[in-house]
Order: structure tokens, then sequence, then C-alpha cells
């Protein structure tokens, strides 16, 4: 009769399609050897095998020391799809790992996965750009995806995918242009981005607002924003009815209503009323943003005027709120409003 | 005895010697329990040898020597072979006493009688008989039917109910308790991994806002800071220029009113020394200047110097004259004092050879003017210096030669 007890040890993992794995520390060294084998199969089983142990940070550190990454890179360029798909699904899982990252800035993977941007298959493309997101959530990722000067190409590839792919290079662009969107707007981002804002889907739109902010950032995003006239969609925007789209136009528009053409764009836009409406929101992120783009309005005159009959509502939003951020937001918008030359 | 053992050791046959290096005997008396280290391990303890058993103390005359370990003591085997004889014979006697069957009487023999229930029959004899068989001679042999055995044994059997072997809702309960448990386990454990990303998500947007909005507040103070900054420097700029200005604007003032001032009487000494260098004229009397005075006094000039040659043939008439009276005189009178003709002729004589030579030249230049009847009522109007002056000013600007200015001023003396 079977054991009450249950064993600590995982049930056997029989899959024909993986490689066997070895037992302890020369599991990697021989998955690395297979990974290098002419045999198509043994690669493939060897990738299948690989995609499992990689979600063990450990496993990944190893995997990183003895020098898969040049195997995988070498697998990269393989003609076989499945081979493409799961080297690309191994970066992607190796990349949510810090060491992971780590291991792709100094390996130069960032280079060798811009080949495939091209390629034919979609779930490849997919893990690919999976992979550059993850590895634009840190700095330094971010950093090194700039300065290998792949974003003239992220941009571009931006027009030409759908769908999941899209947010995900969207997702991608954020992070990378926080940190330095000299060359993003020398390709022409913003019209891209201004045909994204108005495009069907609730998550395109939210994240497309959301690298809007990102790019306006720089004094010189703010000025393309406002010479391509992106300031009107964006006030349009700011009456949808999904939350985060909203906030994150909110945050579009405070970032370019910095420099006074922006600021009279958006006065001539008539984005007071609706920022007043937003103030009444019950998710935070929407009231601070809109906060902060009515502190921003409220620096020229016009704008001063129109919202000096409003300050209670600030001041009901400075006692009400329970965020910090909102109270300090709200005061400074309060002091703004009131300031006399 | 020794001697004797010797030799009884030597008669064995195989000499046995030992030899060793004085040492210190260990003691071979335990002192703890079993341990398991080995004996090698402990510390060896070497005994007190004034307390081995081994070594003889005392006197050793009166001594007992016992045998050597292989040699048995003669007086002990004695022994031992008395002790065998002695346990025989009491074997022997054991034996008489031991009850047995009587002897059988006369006539008769004991015989050996079954006396169980079923008799045996005890005979070396096998029986034997012969058997014989014969297979049939076309017929193949027939497979072997199956070997059952017969049953043997009793037959028992036994039903199972309800109930009896186990209670399932019961036994069931720790096998379940433990899977479920460990399902539940594992899925707390997922879902609180994944409550943890999802708190870090939202402390990352949260951050991430606060980032955002802090980014904002910076710009925003940058963007008024270079507004204030550039309004001030406009103001300052104007303002300044206003200063500059008003510095200008009085600077100017006061320069106009100085040259106002300055110039006040610039204008009339400008005028006036013009007027004085002769730049304001009248050009007919320019004309006049220029074309007649000239003219008039070449004439006038021309007159005077026929006046100046009639006075010099005057004067030499009269000096002829003079001379002449004065040879008279003198011939008559020696204290004839300086006559007012002396004074003319004293000055005519030193003037003479430039006037003669003037004359001469005027003569030559003037042959075609003659003007000596008009020369003389000229003469005669101009007794007064001033006019003579301007003549003279005039004859100046004509640019007449030296000779003649200094004839003009003898000429002057002498009318004077």
């Amino acid at each position: 009769m079977a054991e009450a007890r249950i064993s600590m040890y995982l049930p056997p993992d029989i899959n024909p399609t993986k490689a066997a794995i070895a037992y302890g520390c020369r599991a990697l060294p021989k998955l690395n050897e297979e990974l290098q084998s002419e045999v198509l199969t043994t690669r493939q089983k060897a990738l299948m095998a690989l995609c499992d142990l990689m979600h063990d940070p450990e496993y990944v550190y190893q995997a990183i020391d003895i020098g898969c990454l040049d195997s995988l890179k070498a697998l990269l360029k393989d003609i076989n799809d499945l081979v493409r798909i799961k080297a690309t699904e191994v970066l992607c899982i190796m990349a949510t790992h810090n060491v992971g990252r780590d291991g792709f800035l100094e390996h130069g993977i960032i280079p060798a996965l811009s080949y495939l941007l091209d390629d034919a298959n979609s779930i490849c493309r997919e893990n690919l750009h999976k992979a550059y997101k993850h590895l634009a959530q840190l700095p330094s990722g971010a950093q090194g995806i700039v300065s290998s000067g792949l974003i003239p190409s992220l941009v571009w590839k931006l027009q030409k995918e759908q769908g999941a792919v899209q947010e995900l290079i969207l997702d991608t662009l954020a992070y990378c242009l926080q940190e330095d969107a000299t060359e993003a707007l020398g390709s022409r981002v913003v019209p891209f981005l201004k045909q994204l804002l108005l495009s069907a889907s609730d998550t395109i739109r939210a994240k497309a607002a959301c690298t809007l902010m990102a790019v306006s950032i720089p004094l010189q995003g703010k000025n393309q924003v406002w010479e391509y006239g992106v300031i009107p969609i964006l006030v349009h925007l700011l009456k949808d009815d999904m939350d985060e789209v909203q906030a994150n136009a909110a945050g579009a528009l405070t970032y370019a209503a910095v420099t006074t053409e922006g600021k009279y764009a958006a006065l001539e836009a008539e984005a007071i009323d609706p920022l007043l409406d937003l103030l009444c929101s019950p998710v935070n992120k929407v009231r601070l943003n809109a906060t902060k783009a009515l502190t921003m309005l409220a620096e020229a005159p016009e704008g001063r005027r129109d919202l000096q009959s409003q300050v209670h509502i600030f001041r009901t939003l400075q006692e009400e709120t329970t965020e910090v951020s909102t109270r300090r937001a709200a005061q400074i918008a309060i002091k703004v409003i009131e300031w006399k030359p | 005895m020794a001697s004797a053992m010797t030799d009884r050791t030597s008669r064995a046959g195989n000499t046995y010697t030992y030899t060793s290096r004085p040492r210190a005997l260990p003691c071979q008396r335990r002192r703890y329990r079993d341990s398991f280290l080995q004996a090698e391990e402990e510390p060896v303890h070497y005994g007190n040898i004034m307390y081995d058993r081994r070594v003889i103390r005392g006197n050793t005359y009166a001594l007992q020597t016992g045998q050597l370990a292989g040699q048995p003591d003669p007086l002990e085997l004695q022994r031992r072979q008395q002790a065998k004889r002695r346990a025989l014979a009491r074997k022997r006697a054991q034996e008489q006493l031991r009850p047995r069957t009587p002897e059988p009487v006369e006539g008769r023999k004991h015989v050996d009688v079954q006396t169980e229930l079923y008799l045996e029959e005890i005979a070396d004899r096998v029986i034997e008989v012969d058997m014989e068989c014969q297979t049939d001679a076309f017929l193949d042999r027939p497979a072997t039917p199956l070997f059952i055995p017969a049953k043997t044994g009793k037959d028992v059997n036994t039903q199972i109910l309800e109930g009896e072997l186990f209670d399932f809702d019961l036994e069931v309960k720790p096998m379940l308790e433990v899977l479920v448990g460990k399902t539940i386990e594992q899925s707390l454990l997922e879902v609180m991994e994944e409550e943890e990303l999802a708190n870090l998500q939202a402390m990352q947007h949260a951050y991430e806002e606060i980032r955002n909005i802090e980014l904002a507040e910076v710009q925003r103070l940058e963007e008024q800071e270079r507004r204030h900054r550039e309004e001030k420097e406009r103001r300052k700029h104007q303002q300044w220029e206003i200063v500059n200005k008003h510095n200008e604007t009085s600077q100017k003032i006061a320069a106009r009113a100085f040259a106002q001032r300055y110039l006040a009487d610039l204008l009339p000494s400008v005028f006036s020394s013009l007027r004085d260098s002769g730049y304001f004229y009248d050009p007919i009397e320019r004309d006049i200047e220029i074309g007649f005075l000239p003219w008039l006094m070449n004439e006038v000039e021309k007159t005077m110097e026929y006046c100046m040659v009639g006075r010099t043939v005057l004067d030499m008439l009269i000096r002829e004259v003079v001379e002449r009276r004065l040879n008279m005189y003198e011939n008559k009178d020696k204290h004839q004092s300086l006559k007012p003709e002396d004074m003319y002729g004293g000055p005519g004589t030193m003037r003479d050879p430039t006037v003669g030579y003037d004359f001469q030249e005027q003569s030559l230049s003037h042959t075609q003017r003659p003007l000596l009847d008009r020369d003389d009522p000229q003469r005669m109007s101009y007794g007064d210096p001033s006019q003579e002056r301007k003549y003279m000013d005039e004859g100046e600007l004509l640019g007449q030669s030296e000779e003649t200015a200094i004839r003009k001023s003898t000429g002057k003396d002498e009318l004077q």
C-alpha cells in the first residue's frame, strides 16, 4: 500500500523533449556542451532543459560563469525556428534575474539580440522584446540599450508591430527614454506616439501616454511635443474612461506645460476644466498628476486667473487626502495660484 | 635444581634464548573499563616493580619453587593419575548399582514383543515383486494432464464485512490532511510571493509617481527661476538703459548749455575775426579793392614818384642854388648855419641814389600814365595820416615790394 507520507522530492520529471539533466554541478556544463553540438535534436532538448533550470538564480549565475551566454549567442543565429524561440525564451527568463541582466551587459547580448528584430517568427520577436523590457527596467540596462544605438530601430519597429509586441516595445521605450531621450527624439518618436494615443486599445493608449511622459522630460522633447500638436490630443485623453490613461495623460501634460509655449497651448486647448474634473478621481495617481498639471498651468497669468476661483478644491484636497505626496502637491498648487508678483 | 632444569631444557632439544634491553615494564592492570580507544593510544602505565607479582620478594632460600610453565610437576602428575583411577572406580561402582531386568528364569528366554496398536513386521528382507509394463506401440505419449494436486487440508472461508478492516473516513483523514495541507501551503506560498511581487510593483509605481512629480516640480521651479531671472534681467536692462539715457540726456543738456554759452560769444567773435580777416567782403568793395585800388595806388605811386622826382629835381635845383649861394655866401659870410633846405637836402642826398633809381623805374613803368596833373590835387587831399595808413595797408595787401614800403614811409616822414 502506498505510504501516507508525502515525499520531499518532486515527482520524477520524465519529459522526452527535454535533455536529461546531469546530477549536481555537472548539470550546466553538460548542457553547455550539448548546446554546442551539431545534432539539432540535442540542441533543442538542451534548450528545453535550460529553460527549466534558468528559473533558479543560482543556476543563472553558474550558467553565466561557464559561458553559456556565448553558446546562446551562437544559437540565436540558428536556422531552425524552435531553437531561436527557445534561445530567446531562455534569455528572457535570464533577464528577469539581476545576475542575468548584469551578464547581458557584460557579454554584449544586446547587439546579438538586435539581429533578431526582423525575425519572421512572432514568438521569437515577442520573447526578444520581453527580454529587452526586463533589461530596460534596470537603469544600467536602459543605458546599455541606449548606448548600443537600438532606439531608432525600436521606434521604427513600434510602427510596424502590433498588439502585445507593441505594448512591450512601448514599455521598453518608456524606461529607456527616461535615461536618455535624445536619440529617440531624433528618430521621430513623437509623431508615432501621437498616432498611438488615438489607438483603440486601452493598454496601448495608457502605455503610449506613459512613454510620451518620458519623452517630454528633456527640453527638446517638450518642444517637439508642442510642435507636433500633441497637447490637444492629451487634453482629449483626459476625458478618457481608463484611470491609467487619464493619469498618464495628465503627467505628460505636466511635463509639456513646463515651457511657456506648452502652457499657452494647453490653455488654448482648454485643459483646465478636464483637469479640475480629474481632481475628484478616486485614484491617487490621477489626482496627483492632475494637481501637478494645474500647478504648471497656474504659473501663467491667464491660468492663475482662471484657477483663483477654484482654490477651495485644492484646499479640500489638501485636507482630505491621506497621501503625503498629494497633500504637498496641493499645497504647492495653492501657493502658486495665490502668488502675487 | 637450576642445573637440573637447564639439563632438562637442553634435553628437550630446542634452545630458547631471550634478550632484551633493560626497559620499564608496563603494568598489565587495566585502570578503566573497556574504552573505545585502542590500547596503544592510552598512556602507558608503568607498573611499580616493587608491587609486581612476578618479582620475588623476600628471601629466596626458603621459597617454594614452582615448575616452569611447560613442565608438569611430577607430584601433580601423580595426583592426576590417582584422581583418574578413582573416577573410573566410582563409575564402575555406579554401573553395578543400576537396576536391570532380572535374568530370565531357567528354560525361558526374553523376547521382544510389540505392544503398539498396530503390529509392525520387522524383517530384514525386502519384499520384492516383479512387475512389468509396456507402452502402446503406435500411440503417442499423451500430454501430461495438468497437475492439480489433490486438495488437502481443511476448507476455511472468511468474509470482510464493512467496517471490519478499517474505517475509511478515519484512516483517510490524515492522508487528506497532509495532501490538502501541502497543497494549501504551496498555494499560500505562491500567493504570498505574488502578493509580495504586487507590493513591490505597487511600491515601484508609487516611487515612480513621486519621482515624476518631483521631477515635474523641479522642472517647474527651474522654469520659474529662469523666467524670473530673465524678467529681472530684462528689467535691469531696461532700468540701466533708462539711467543711461537719463545720463546721456543730462550730459547732452549740460554740454548744450555749455556749448551755447561757449559759443554765445563765439559767433560774434567768429564774425568779428572773420570780418577782421576780411572774409566778409562786399563784392563791389572787393572789386574796387582788387581792381581799382591797385591801379589807383599805382597811379598814386606814379604821381608821388613824379612828385618825388619833382622834389628831387627841386632839391637838386635847390641844392645847386644853395651850393651856389653857399659858395657865394661862404665867400661872403661863413656863419651861415643850417638851413631848412639842408635838412631837406640831407635826407634828400641820402635818398637820392635810391630815389633816382626808383624814379627811373617808375618813369619806365608809368610812361603810359601821365597823371602828374591829377596826382597833385590828390596829394593835397590825402593830408591826413589815417588815409595814408589805409592806403598803406592796402598797399601791403597788394603785395608791393619792400622798397616801395620804405619809400612810402620815407614819403610819410617827408610829409610829416
